[in-house]
């Protein structure tokens, strides 16, 4: 039994898909020589006046709608103050005090159960520069470099209230947030690339109880494996902690993929102080009337809409409908074939199978060949376990699946007169085991099926097969 | 009040080095400052609130459009120490205890 309960808040930062930077027009693109999209405005030259970029706020705007915020009409833009080499101005600016998002949520099934995890702010904030580190890991290295290229980029922050319980669910949390803002295109959430970067604070307390134990931050988690890991490693750290009876410290640690721990990373004498003040060079934010309307109008069916239309409309079930919400590409054949009139579960059985292993290799087919395929296995042409032949030549070869099936002689062996005859032969071969199973030996049964299916090469279809076998056998 | 402690502690956050004398100095103005300020807070502003509900001026906002790049030479010029495209710099945290 545990003994502690578990509260995880998240912080996300997500990279926008803007073309130029938050404050000025140099690129975003990722992948440049290092220090080459710099200007005197993300390099924080004195003089260089910073200019919001409207494609930003709208993302933000979009990514605050899709999670239920609140979207305030007026914000403001604040300084944080701290040296680090990554931040070139020696402040970041960001929305400390008047966030433009607030109070929202995002749903999200976590096992059987609908789950609703609190947004507490989305605010914009401008990137800071990359750092590469000299040794293994930040704490191992001499010295490190700089690019300020990624200086700039507008991010979000989106962080949630301490509502998250468990380390799965935490990941979980997280990859349903990703797809949400992939369904709304505002970021395309690399992780590896670092566009999408998620901190964690976790704390243990008492079971039941209502008072928040200390919490520790956790930061450097750079894929969902590493934030469920790290989260379930300091879960038992702190729990460690509390039943010898010690307190834990209240401070940031870094993951460790490596060695697979958290590390302290600054000590409390060095608690930061990061003296806000309103931004001067930028005066507030406020929103033209009518464009949240506007943003709003823009937003696309949301993941969790389109599970219960699949679930609804195509029959689906919960599993397989989430495979068609986590995989769009996926989910728009199935639509295109059930607009055609398939089943949504034959549909599903289909592109969920063999399929999806080929596609993600080799692309898509269409939707047209595909429902070639469906065709021929519903006139009876092949039967269910050949699909994955024809579709390997689907991938190979340009011909329907109609004329794949009878070029190669695939199609199905239902000519009864032919099959008595094999099956005859099959028992008369056999005539000992025969004896055997007429005396109460039944598994043998499968045994004949398999010789049968044998000398036609697996063409034989089974329903006949059965219905003859069993009849010749007197069962 | 503003004590030596404390503006010792802002230079720290500040990086900034002080002498004995700038020190006192220091304390001296802003302390003055606060002063200043807490006069400012004794007038009566009504139910005024900052924050969400006045817009002093509103920002023009800016076209998501490119504009050039300084060149990367010129970037690296403003760094004391440079390899191979980058900026270098000391290690940076320290570990805890």
């Amino acid at each position: 039994m545990p003994k502690y309960d578990t509260v995880i808040g998240l912080e996300i930062h997500v990279a926008l898909l803007t073309k130029s930077k938050l404050f000025c027009g140099c690129s975003t693109t990722f992948g440049g020589e290092p220090n080459s999209q710099c200007c005197p405005i993300c390099l924080g030259l004195p003089g260089a006046l910073p200019r919001l970029n409207e494609r930003a706020v709208e993302y933000a705007i979009k990514a605050g709608l899709a999670l239920n915020c609140t979207i305030h009409e007026i914000s403001r833009f604040d300084r944080k103050n701290y040296y680090y080499p990554d931040l070139p101005k020696a402040y970041q600016i960001t929305q400390e005090f008047y966030p433009l998002c607030t109070d929202g949520y995002l749903e999200y099934f976590y096992g059987d159960s609908l789950a609703r995890t609190k947004i507490t702010r989305i605010h914009l904030e401008e990137e800071a520069g990359k750092l590469i580190h000299s040794g293994a890991s930040i704490i191992d290295s001499d010295y490190s470099l700089v690019d300020y290229n990624r200086a700039g980029i507008p991010l979000i922050e989106i962080v949630t209230a301490p509502d998250i319980r468990s380390p799965q669910q935490a990941r979980i949390f997280l990859e349903q947030l990703r797809l949400l803002l992939n369904y709304i295109g505002v970021s395309d959430t690399k992780m590896e690339e670092g566009s999408l970067r998620c901190d964690a604070n976790i704390s243990l307390k008492p079971l039941g109880s209502t008072q928040l134990g200390t919490r520790v931050e956790l930061k450097n988690l750079n894929s969902f494996r590493a934030l469920e890991r790290a989260l379930t490693y300091e879960e038992r750290r702190q729990g460690e902690i509390l039943d010898r009876g010690d307190k834990v410290n209240q401070e940031s640690r870094t993951w460790d993929e490596r060695r697979g721990r958290t590390l302290p990373m600054r000590s409390k004498a060095d608690a930061l102080d990061y003296r806000f003040f309103p931004e001067p060079d930028l005066p507030r934010l406020k929103l033209r009337p009518g464009w949240v309307e506007e943003i709003k109008s823009t937003i696309p069916e949301l993941p969790m809409e389109r599970l219960s239309r699949y679930e609804r409309e195509y029959g689906l079930s919960r599993y397989e409908a989430t495979f068609f919400v986590n995989y769009p590409d996926f989910g728009q054949l199935c639509e295109k074939l059930a607009a055609m009139g398939w089943e949504g579960s034959r549909a599903a059985n289909l592109l969920m199978g063999e399929y999806a292993r080929l596609a993600r290799e080799k692309g898509h087919l269409t939707p047209e060949r595909l429902a070639g395929l469906l065709e021929i296995i519903e006139d009876g042409l092949i039967s269910s376990n050949q699909t994955a032949d024809v579709l390997e030549e689907l991938f190979n070869s340009n011909l329907s699946a109609r004329e794949i099936v009878l070029e190669k002689g695939w199609q199905v062996l239902a000519d009864t007169d032919e099959l008595q005859a094999l099956i005859g032969e099959v028992l008369q071969g056999n005539v000992e085991l025969v004896e055997r199973y007429r005396a109460g030996e039944t598994k043998l049964y499968g045994f004949f099926v398999g010789q049968v299916m044998r000398a036609t090469e697996g063409k034989a279809d089974p329903k006949i097969v059965n219905d003859l076998l069993r009849k010749e056998l007197g069962t | 009040m503003i004590d030596r402690q404390e503006i010792m502690r802002i230079a720290r956050l500040a990086r900034l080095e002080l002498t004995e004398e700038e020190i006192e100095q220091h304390r001296r103005d802003l302390n003055q400052f606060l002063a200043s300020c807490a006069k400012l807070q004794e007038v009566e502003v009504g139910d005024t609130t900052v924050g969400y509900t006045i817009p002093a001026a509103t920002q023009t906002l800016r076209e998501d459009e490119l504009t050039p790049s300084l060149p990367q030479a010129e970037v690296l010029a403003g760094g004391p120490c440079v390899e191979g495209g980058f900026f270098r710099v000391p290690r940076i945290v320290e570990e805890g205890e």
